[in-house]
C-alpha cells in the first residue's frame, strides 16, 4: 500500500474502500496541519480546520475525478481557511464580537511565533501561501499552479520573488 | 555588464534544491567563482533555507487523528447496504441491462399476443356456446310454446320457425303434430305455413299427404294441395283422388285438385 500513488489510493476510497482513507490521512495530514498553522498562527483552529479537510475527503470521495490529490487536498485546505477568514471577518462587525477578538487575539500573541515565523507573516497571504505550500509542505510547482489556477512557470518564477522578499525580511530582524 | 546579465540569481532556489543538471549547476558554480553579488545571495538564501529546515514542525494533537478515525467509522457504518447496492450497480454493465429490457420487452409482447391468440378462442368458443345455448333456448321456448293450451301462443310458438335455418327433427315433429292435431285452425295453418318451407324433407310430405287425408279445413286443403301440385309429388295422387270421390269435399277444392292432378302426372 505504500508504494501505491495517493491518486491510486484515492481512487479506490472514491469506488468504496473507505479504510484506505487512513493512509492518506497518514500521509498528509501533518502538512495541512502545518499549512493551516503557518496561515493561521493559532494551533486550535489550525487542528479544527485540518479535521474539517478531512471530513470532506469523506463526504466528496465519490467527486475525486483522478486529478492531482495533493492538489485536490490543499484546494480543499485553502476553500477551509478561506471560509474561516471571511466569516470571522462578518463577525468583526458586531462590536461584542470585536472586544471578545481583541482579547483572543492578544491570547494568540502569547504564542510563541519563530523568527521565521514573524517574518512569514509580514508577507501577504497570497504570497505566504505559495512559500508555504512550496518550501514546507513540498507541493511541486505544476500541483501549485493548479491549486492557484496558474502556470507553473508563473508560479515558479512567482515563489523566486516571494523567497527572495522573505529573505530580506528574515535577515533584516536576525 | 555583462556580469550582470549573467548573474545566476533566479537558479539559486533550484542550485540550493540540488534539482539542475549537472551542466546547469556547473555554469552557476563557475558564475558564482567570479560574482561576489551572486555569492552573498546564495548565502543569504542559503541561510533562509536552512531556518526553513530546521524550522519546528507543528504536530498536531492526538485528538485530530482519533477524531478522523471517528468520522470514517460512522460513514462506514452508513453506508451500510448502500454499498453493496453500489456494487451490484457497477458489476451489471449496460449491454447486459439492454438485453434485460430487450428480453422484458420480447416477453411482453409475445404473452400479448398469446394472450390475444387464446382470448380469440375462447370468445369463439364462448359466441358458439352461446349461439348453441341461444337457439336450444329457443327451441325449448318454441317447443313448450306449441304446447300451450292458448291457440295464439300455439301459433306465436309455431312462427318462432323462422328463427331456425336447419330445424331438426323434434321441431319438424312438433310442427306436424300441430298440423295433425291441433284443434285450432289457425295453429294448423301456421304450422302448414311453417312446414311448407321444408318440403324437401320426407317426413314433411308424409305429414303434407297424411293432413290431406284427415283435413277439413278447406283454406288448408288448398295450400296443401297446391304446395303438393308444386313439388309433384306422386304419393298425394291418391288421397287426391280420394277427396274428388268424398261428397263432403267442399266443390272449390274438388276443382283445384281437378287442376293440379295432370300437372303431378
Amino acid at each position: 500500500m505504500e508504494t501505491l500513488s495517493d491518486e491510486m489510493i484515492m481512487q479506490k476510497v472514491a469506488e468504496g474502500n473507505l479504510d484506505l482513507l487512513k493512509v492518506l490521512f497518514d500521509r498528509h495530514h501533518q502538512y495541512v496541519y502545518n499549512f493551516l498553522y503557518k496561515m493561521s498562527g493559532d494551533s486550535m483552529l489550525s487542528e479544527d480546520l485540518t479535521q474539517d479537510v478531512f471530513y470532506k475527503l469523506i463526504k466528496y470521495r465519490s467527486s475525486y475525478k483522478n486529478g492531482s490529490f495533493l492538489s485536490w487536498l490543499f484546494t480543499i485546505a485553502r476553500n477551509n481557511l478561506k471560509t474561516h477568514f471571511a466569516r470571522n471577518h462578518k463577525n468583526h462587525l458586531s462590536a461584542d464580537v470585536l472586544d471578545h477578538e481583541i482579547i483572543e487575539n492578544q491570547n494568540e500573541a502569547q504564542e510563541e511565533y519563530s523568527h521565521l515565523q514573524s517574518a512569514l507573516n509580514k508577507l501577504s497571504d497570497s504570497d505566504r501561501e505559495l512559500i508555504i505550500l512550496n518550501r514546507f509542505d513540498e507541493v511541486r510547482y505544476e500541483e501549485l499552479a493548479l491549486i492557484v489556477g496558474s502556470t507553473p512557470g508563473a508560479v515558479k518564477t512567482k515563489v523566486f520573488r516571494i523567497l527572495k522578499k522573505l529573505k530580506e525580511i528574515y535577515l533584516e530582524n536576525i | 555588464m555583462t556580469m550582470e546579465k549573467n548573474h545566476v540569481k533566479d537558479r539559486l532556489p533550484d542550485y540550493l534544491d540540488n534539482v539542475l543538471s549537472q551542466k546547469e549547476k556547473n555554469a552557476v558554480e563557475q558564475h558564482l567563482k567570479e560574482c561576489q553579488v551572486c555569492r552573498k545571495e546564495l548565502e543569504e538564501l542559503r541561510i533562509l533555507f536552512k531556518a526553513m529546515d530546521e524550522d519546528h514542525i507543528e504536530v498536531p494533537t492526538e485528538r485530530l487523528k482519533t477524531n478522523f478515525e471517528h468520522a470514517l467509522e460512522r460513514e462506514k457504518n452508513s453506508m451500510g447496504k448502500v454499498v453493496s447496492i453500489t456494487q451490484e450497480k457497477t458489476k451489471s454493465n449496460w449491454a447486459s441491462n439492454v438485453l434485460k429490457v430487450a428480453a422484458s420487452i420480447a416477453l411482453l409482447v409475445a404473452s400479448f399476443q398469446m394472450g390475444g391468440v387464446f382470448q380469440k378462442q375462447k370468445a369463439d368458443e364462448n359466441l358458439l356456446a352461446l349461439q348453441n345455448e341461444s337457439m336450444q333456448m329457443k327451441q325449448t321456448v318454441m317447443l313448450s310454446l306449441m304446447e300451450n293450451q292458448s291457440a295464439s301462443k300455439r301459433i306465436q310458438g309455431v312462427s318462432y320457425i323462422e328463427e331456425f335455418e336447419d330445424p331438426d327433427e323434434a321441431i319438424i315433429e312438433a310442427l306436424a303434430d300441430r298440423l295433425l292435431h291441433d284443434e285450432h285452425d289457425n295453429v294448423r295453418l301456421t304450422a302448414f305455413d311453417a312446414l311448407s318451407k321444408f318440403t324437401t324433407s320426407e317426413r314433411v310430405k308424409e305429414v303434407f299427404i297424411q293432413a290431406l287425408e284427415n283435413e277439413k279445413n278447406p283454406s288448408i286443403q288448398i295450400g296443401i294441395i297446391q304446395t303438393l301440385v308444386q313439388i309433384q309429388e306422386k304419393k298425394a295422387v291418391g288421397p287426391m283422388k280420394k277427396l274428388l270421390e268424398q261428397e263432403d269435399t267442399q266443390p272449390f277444392i274438388k276443382d283445384q285438385i281437378k287442376a293440379g292432378l295432370p300437372k303431378i302426372i
